[in-house]
């Protein structure tokens, strides 16, 4: 407790504070402008971590976060376009309401639903996150592989459309992983004698050549650059009460759930939790034609569940060091730059910076609700950035980013072979979720395979035969199965 | 006949996968280990992507009567090797000249290229990329202590 308490004092120092206000701005009109995105900023914002301290590092990446997820809701709201996939459900809904005339309330709703799914899940993220994390260092490397291979198979099999894609981009994630030296005896692979290859591809020139800078290339040639007109009416206030919070609080506090579980999940998170709360909110509520047409109800659903995600990734992140998706691979990638590794042991080694993690997510959440109320009545100026300038902007950050990795041009050519090679999976369909994470944790993955078998004297039989392990690796399996077992079912069912 | 993408991501993935199988056999292997050592990993990663190629080589064969859309509108695949062979040369001539030098007409090259049907002003995209480059040069080198490449003409 005492941890939390300092963690939150060093949050609201005044340029801690003010940082926040800034990032999380940042972060909203990056969430509100579809296209870019939380993870567009965190990508953005780690090579500028490098030459600060560990502790305003994270009050930077966090709070850009916070403000990232929870603006999607603004241009789902206005202009029926999502800012990301979490906002995909607020479309069918929120867009309805303001071309009904109802677009303050629809902001108010998305702003408060977002609040109570941040605050709550992070609540309880910081409350089980230490509970998880003590019950996780008496694993052995065993169960530590079974978590890892468990993560990158439930990523891999969630991917959109074929599973074997998201095999393929998992395969293809572990294969980069394996540049440079092995975590075990340090003998190297694939560096075709570069020396700037013996450490391996840089997470930072990863994430903004295969983010930052394909999205941007893609986008463009797609012609997906143009924005319509926000056409708004009744502005003012807040747009919901208490009574609203009430009237819905079956619905809140099932997207909640679903949002937090689903978050937890690898591989999940808040793409489908939007869909599966508002899934629910229509079927419990007594007028299910209304939905689609500007039922409060949806967005209500949508927004808070796809909020509550955010406390549910970081459970496994903090806890287990385990990505639960790419932002917060992205996160632990920001801790590694430190010299810091996520997971049980940073939990009970690193105390105060895992409870600044979770009081900066607090803090950033409270700070965004405050300035989405203050700012309401311009959010429709957000959606009127000219593209061609802001992307200009981003591409030439990302070059200074790639340069600031090691100082040295090479990590900019890592980084424009990255962007090809983005540019050339999103034309075959192959998702980049499953490759981060794999990329992520590969190392990981190989250290606790081959301690493990090193450690049971050259016998695999540990993985099957420790409770944990073996659950965790028949999940794996089932995972992988299960497409095709329902595949089949379907076909049988229809015959 | 076109080949489907299913099919050429599959043959991508096989011929990547013989180039690394043959390069995985150059990674030294310490003798007396107790565990699989340093070829494993690349063994595995080889392993799941061609049997991955193998699926959408049959997933393609499959497919191969059914209408194909084009990822990219007419015209986007010049864009984006336009797009991409512009940032291939800011980095190449950022090697030589440095930032400062090749950053505002890199970034002036961008807005016109990333501008879409929008109209941009020569003058006003002049002033922005001038802007630009010595806003972000000052906010990273004086802000964020991050160093910027001076070019190897000037080193």
């Amino acid at each position: 407790m005492s941890e939390y308490v300092n963690a939150l004092m060093i949050c609201l120092q005044p340029v801690n504070l003010l940082l926040i206000v800034a990032m999380v701005s940042l972060g909203i009109v990056f969430g509100a402008i579809p296209g870019l995105s939380a993870t567009l900023g965190i990508a953005l914002l780690l090579p500028v971590t490098f030459g600060l301290s560990t502790e305003t590092s994270f009050v930077l990446l966090l709070a850009i976060w916070i403000g990232g997820v929870s603006g999607t809701f603004i241009s789902a709201v206005l202009i029926g376009i999502p800012g990301s996939s979490s906002a995909i459900a607020t479309c069918f809904d929120g867009f309805p309401m303001t071309k009904n005339g109802q677009a303050g309330k629809a902001l108010g709703i998305g702003m408060t639903a977002s609040f109570i799914g941040t605050v709550g899940s992070v609540a309880l993220a910081t409350v089980l996150s230490p509970v998880i994390a003590e019950f996780a260092l008496h694993l052995g490397p065993w169960e530590y592989f079974s978590l890892c291979f468990c993560a990158i198979t439930l990523i891999a099999s969630l991917s959109k459309g074929n599973i074997f894609k998201g095999i393929m981009a998992a395969g293809i994630g572990l294969l980069m992983g394996c540049i440079g030296m092995d975590p075990i005896n340090g003998a190297t692979r694939f560096i075709f004698g570069n020396v700037y290859l013996s450490s391996g591809i840089s997470t930072v020139a990863q994430m903004l050549g295969m983010f930052a800078m394909c999205q941007i290339i893609r986008d463009s040639a797609k012609g997906d650059t143009q924005m319509p007109e926000a056409d708004v009416v009744n502005m003012k206030g807040l747009g919901v009460g208490l009574k609203d919070i009430f009237e819905n609080i079956k619905t809140i506090l099932f997207a909640f759930a679903s949002g937090l579980w689903i978050g937890f999940l690898p591989g999940m998170g808040s793409g489908i939790s939007n869909m599966v709360a508002y899934g629910y909110a229509k079927s419990i509520s007594k007028d299910p034609e209304s939905f689609g047409k500007g039922n409060p109800a949806g967005v209500w659903a949508s927004e808070t569940a796809n909020n509550a995600s955010l406390g549910g990734a970081l459970i496994p992140m903090m806890a287990l060091g385990i990505p639960g998706d790419g932002i917060t691979a992205m996160l632990i990638a920001g801790l590694t730059i430190h010299g810091l590794q996520a997971g049980p042991l940073f939990m009970t080694e690193q105390p105060n910076l895992a409870m600044l993690i979770f009081a900066c997510v607090m803090v950033s959440a409270i700070v965004t609700y405050l300035i989405q109320i203050v700012t309401k009545r311009w959010f429709p100026y957000i959606l009127k950035v000219p593209y061609h300038y802001l992307y200009t902007v981003i591409l030439v950050i990302c070059y200074i980013g790639g340069y600031g990795i090691s100082n040295t041009m090479f990590n900019i050519y890592v980084m424009l072979a990255l962007c090809l090679l983005a540019v050339f999976m999103s034309v075959a369909g192959l998702p980049t979720s499953p490759l981060v994470l794999a990329f992520i944790l590969s190392s990981k993955l190989e250290r606790y395979f081959r301690q493990g078998i090193s450690y049971a004297h050259g016998s695999y039989k540990e993985f099957f035969t420790r409770p944990i392990s073996a659950t965790l690796l028949l999940v794996s399996v089932f995972c992988v199965v299960w497409p095709f077992l329902s595949d089949y079912l379907k076909k049988k069912k229809a015959a | 006949m076109k080949m489907r993408r299913d099919t050429v991501t599959g043959i991508v993935g096989l011929l990547g996968c013989a180039f690394f199988l043959f390069m995985t056999q150059s990674i030294r292997q310490p003798a007396k280990l107790l565990e699989p050592g340093p070829r494993l990993l690349p063994y595995v990663a080889i392993a799941l992507i061609a049997m991955s190629s193998v699926a959408l080589l049959i997933q393609g064969y499959k497919d191969r009567a059914k209408e194909e859309k084009p990822y990219f509108p007419k015209g986007g695949v010049g864009k984006v090797t336009k797009s991409y062979l512009m940032l291939v040369v800011y980095a190449a001539a950022m090697t030589f000249l440095g930032f400062l030098i090749t950053t505002p007409f890199a970034t002036f090259a961008f807005i016109y290229d990333l501008k879409g049907v929008s109209k941009v002003k020569v003058v006003p995209a002049i002033i922005i990329s001038i802007l630009v480059t010595a806003g972000l040069y000052a906010m990273f080198v004086y802000g964020f202590q991050v160093k910027l490449p001076a070019g190897s003409l000037f080193e």
